[in-house]
């Protein structure tokens, strides 16, 4: 039992009493109100209605009352401009005030009625006009009302009442979200929860329907950024329709995560796309280099060849020329590298022990760097490299250049020569035609790369560490925009940790978009995880994952309301209680974990964007299917006992019947063996 | 067993619409299987190796030597080219060192249901027809080939019948596999160059360019010809080149990058060459 001032006891029926008293005054001005203003009362009803069913934030009802403001404008130059005396001078008798009302067609024929004006029309100086036609508009809303003409009233109270209507309902449902935010709101402590999640679902709903909405997400918005679907949710980011980021931060580094199946593929070609049609769109106004993707697909297998299928078609919807895919339809030349950095690459290509094992090692490189810094150039080719691996070769070639350190070098070392050799044989045979061709990555806009890291682990890990070293090699002339792409890379990061990748890359201005299946799937240890993660300065994709903490904290966090409500006796819960602020982490970590196929979180900056993805499609029906490649086959051109074929003289990538089915049986029948 | 031309010409009168046996092709066009024995038997073509002579109407003109690979010998070949030549269906002349060649007349084509404009075979022409020929030859002998029984559309029949004019390259011929046939590659249309001379690596890749980006038939609107996201027409182009001429392909083909894949380059068979 509560006391009142002087100390006496209040009893709990007159207490009750007072209290339905005080709610009922209330509720009877706020009616009283709503019904003076109701064009406004209904145009901010809807509006919330309509920002409830749609999810929409408050902020997208405040644009669209901004939207009206034209029409408002247009309407106050029109009250303003309207010639009153005109109207006064033909209309009304002398003596007699001029009143605005409305469009009466009735009392206009009538001997000394006032003039015919149209709602919120009246006289005065300018600026009395402009300041006095909301009211005189909602007067001769309520006078055509009162004579039965509805839409006539409508339409007169329209230009004020829409928009203010509009705003209303936008704080009416702003205030509404503040108050199941702060746990203030709904009947019991769980109404918030429960208000949370069915907003959420019709935000997905929201997001689903402008993603089927044809042309209503194109992949560049109008200035330039990339569109990567319709927004679910955002938290401390700009709530628009679409959720597009601009190319920038696609030219910095991102990290994608998200287990098998959630749409991990279908955001990552969203991204190349985008990164593709917004690159080629500087470079055709001649801001930026013509854009190059490298795509590390580290799995390997079919599902890599199906995904990469889809990555040409959507490439070349982008405006991508051509996209390579390596090895089975494109090759590079690993002899493409500078003499220095060839022996660095090839020396890392061989594994080596420790311990007594360096002294190969040194010999190692004395002899490889004796075959590539040979005077007649550096090798063109594998089977050039391996044919210079003979003692009396290099002995007489130094000789004939007076080289005799390169002469005592080579004979020194010459009964180790057949080791070298042998492994080099070895790895090539394992590597296979796919760094052995002429191309380079200037040949085509975007490059696939499949490595067969599940299959073949060492030899993915030595094709990994040649390709980033023909990458770099390539970047350093600062001809293309390039966008590094690894996908499961820690599978084939032995040799070259992907932090490494991630700090070279950056000293060369290469964007790398790591992705994983999972955090785990980042690096091979936490403190390179949580290094890649907190560089991503272009944002972290999380798809649906079961471990999103170590996100979550990277995210930041936020303050929130935190309401506390007072349990009253058996009834059920009073108003009253305590709040108090706190920190929560940015991202919410259920959300993430319930994320549906096609959803992500976007991490950026301490905030969160949740988007719906809008899948991309290959216009073309039907492109050929990459063929599987064999390792254990070997590659063309090869011959696995080590017989070097001809040497080239001019540079041919290793071109398969990739795509269409092998006709051999019938060809070599009618006409002999394949021309290469 | 040999029926003389009276006879033959008495049967065909006794059926005059007997239909010829059909297959329609992926690409939409009427195929004709030279292996169905009533293949030829339509009214006015009275001859033996009827399968020979409207070869030769296809080929603009074909070496004797040649016509003896299709009729089973040179003694029953010089027997057609005789009877040929009595029925006034086809001309025989020494054009060029080798075998006499022969070509159809008027008569002949009329006979065949041809509507190609009749002519002697240019000379200058007369080493690209016999290579062209040797590979269809070539080519009609292997096993794949009589099992799926596709359809050799030469470039004679493309010319004629959409008017093509002289400025737009045309293959040398295209083969049309059914899409019922028993190989891996049925349903696909190659197109079939003939390699002779060497061209420039440049003109050489745009023409293979040309023939793998081209998704309308030849003789289509012009806004048909290569419309991105439409299948291509030509599954792959098979280059049959002489030693001088295969450098030049392998580099052009070099050339188009991943596209080079749908680009089959081998020799041309024994006896192509003039």
């Amino acid at each position: 039992m509560r006391r009142g001032p002087a100390g006496y006891a209040v009893h709990p029926v007159r207490r009750a009493i007072a209290r339905g008293l005080w709610w009922l005054a209330r509720a009877a001005l706020v009616v009283a109100v709503a019904a003076a203003v109701a064009p406004v009362t209904l145009a901010a009803a809807v509006s919330a209605a309509f920002g409830w069913w749609r999810g929409w934030p408050p902020r997208r009802l405040y644009a669209a009352a901004a939207w009206c403001l034209p029409m408002v404008t247009v309407w106050l130059a029109a009250v303003a401009g309207w010639p009153v005396r005109a109207a006064s001078r033909f209309a009304a008798p002398p003596g007699q005030s001029l009143r605005p009302r409305g469009l009466v067609a009735s009392q206009a024929r009538l001997p000394g009625a006032s003039p015919v004006l149209p709602p919120g029309v009246g006289p005065g100086p300018v600026w009395f006009r402009v300041a006095a036609a909301p009211y005189r508009a909602w007067l001769a809303m309520w006078h055509l009302a009162w004579h039965g003409h509805l839409l006539a009233a409508a339409i007169a109270a329209a230009p004020p009442a829409v928009p203010l209507g509009i705003g209303a309902g936008g704080l009416a449902w702003a205030y509404r979200i503040f108050r199941m935010q702060t746990g203030a709101g709904g009947l019991t402590p769980a109404a918030p929860a429960a208000f949370d999640e069915r907003l959420w679902r019709r935000q997905v709903r929201t997001a689903k329907a402008l993603l089927a909405a044809p042309g209503a997400l194109p992949l560049l918005s109008p200035n330039g950024h990339v569109v990567t679907g319709a927004t679910i949710r955002s938290v401390r980011h700009r709530a628009g329709r679409s959720a597009a980021i601009p190319y920038t931060r696609l030219r910095s580094h991102q990290v994608v995560i998200g287990s098998t199946g959630t749409g991990k593929t279908t955001l990552l070609l969203r991204l190349w796309a985008g990164f593709m049609a917004a690159g080629l769109r500087r470079y055709a106004d001649g801001t930026a280099p013509r854009p190059l993707l490298v795509v590390l697909d580290c799995k390997g297998g079919a599902s890599s060849r199906k995904v990469a299928d889809r990555a040409r078609r959507v490439l070349r919807d982008a405006g991508a020329r051509s996209t390579a895919i390596w090895p089975d339809e494109a090759s590079l030349s690993l002899w493409a590298l500078p003499p220095d950095r060839l022996v660095t690459t090839l020396l890392d290509l061989i594994e080596h022990g420790t311990g007594g094992a360096a002294y190969y090692t040194d010999v190692m490189e004395a002899l490889v760097s004796l075959a590539v810094f040979a005077p007649c150039g550096p090798p063109a080719s594998a089977a050039d490299f391996l044919a210079r691996l003979d003692a009396d070769w290099l002995s007489a070639t130094y000789a004939a250049a007076g080289d005799f350190a390169g002469v005592a070098t080579a004979r020194s070392g010459k009964r180790a020569f057949e080791d070298v050799s042998l492994r080099f044989r070895a790895l090539w045979r394992r590597l296979g035609a796919g760094l052995d061709g002429g191309g380079s990555f200037a040949d085509a806009d975007a490059w696939y790369c499949i490595l067969e890291g599940t299959a073949e682990a060492a030899v993915a890990e030595a094709q990994a560490r040649a390709l980033t070293d023909l990458l770099a090699s390539y970047a350093t002339g600062g001809h293309r925009e390039i966008l590094l792409a690894v996908d499961e890379f820690s599978s084939v990061s032995r040799r070259l940790p992907i932090w490494q990748l991630y700090e070279r890359a950056r000293a060369l201005g290469l964007a790398v978009q790591v992705s994983a299946q999972s955090w785990e799937g980042l690096a091979a240890s936490d403190d390179e995880r949580y290094r890649i993660a907190a560089t991503a300065e272009g944002g972290i994709w999380l798809l649906r994952t079961p471990r999103p903490g170590p996100v979550a904290e990277l995210a930041g966090t936020r303050s929130y309301v935190d309401t506390s409500r007072r349990l009253d006796g058996a009834g059920g819960w009073d108003g009253s209680g305590s709040s108090r602020t706190r920190l929560v982490p940015v991202l919410d970590a259920d959300i993430v974990r319930q994320l549906d196929v096609g959803q992500v979180a976007y991490v950026y900056r301490g905030g969160v964007t949740y988007v719906q993805v809008k899948r991309l499609t290959g216009r073309q029906a039907a492109l050929a299917q990459a063929a599987v490649r064999d390792p254990a086959a070997g590659a063309p051109g090869w011959a696995p006992d080590g017989d070097a074929p001809a040497a080239r003289t001019w540079p041919l990538p290793a071109v398969r019947a990739a795509g269409v089915p092998d006709a051999s049986e019938v060809l070599d029948e009618a006409f002999g063996a394949r021309r290469d | 067993m040999a029926l003389s031309a009276r006879t033959k010409v008495t049967e065909s009168e006794s059926r005059p619409s007997l239909p010829k046996p059909t297959a329609i092709t992926r690409n939409g066009h009427k195929m004709t299987n030279r292996n169905n024995p009533g293949f030829g038997h339509g009214p006015g073509l009275a001859v033996r190796n009827a399968d020979a002579l409207v070869f030769a109407a296809d080929m603009y003109g074909i070496q004797l030597d040649q016509l003896a690979i299709l009729t089973g010998g040179e003694r029953s070949a010089r027997a057609a080219v005789s009877r040929w030549r009595s029925l006034g269906y086809a001309e025989t002349a020494r054009l060029s060192p080798g075998p006499p060649w022969l070509w159809v007349t008027r008569a002949g084509l009329a006979a065949c249901g041809l509507a190609y404009p009749p002519a002697q075979p240019a000379l200058s022409r007369l080493a690209h027809m016999r290579a062209v020929t040797a590979a269809r030859l070539a080519l009609e002998a292997t096993a794949a080939y009589r099992q799926a029984a596709p359809f050799w559309r030469c470039e004679r029949r493309i010319r004629s019948r959409h008017g093509i004019g002289k400025t737009a390259h045309l293959p040398d011929a295209e083969v049309h596999w059914p899409d019922e046939a028993p190989v891996a590659w049925a349903g696909e249309c190659w197109a079939v160059e003939a390699e002779l001379t060497r061209k420039t690596v440049a003109r050489t890749a745009a023409i293979m360019r040309e023939i793998l980006s081209r998704t309308g038939d030849y003789g289509c609107p012009a806004a048909d010809a290569a419309v991105p996201g439409r299948p291509p027409r030509h599954a792959r182009a098979l280059y049959l080149c002489s030693s001088g001429a295969l450098s030049t392909v392998l580099r052009a083909r070099a050339q188009l990058g991943p596209l080079g894949a749908r680009i089959e380059v081998r020799d041309l068979p024994p006896g192509a060459l003039l």
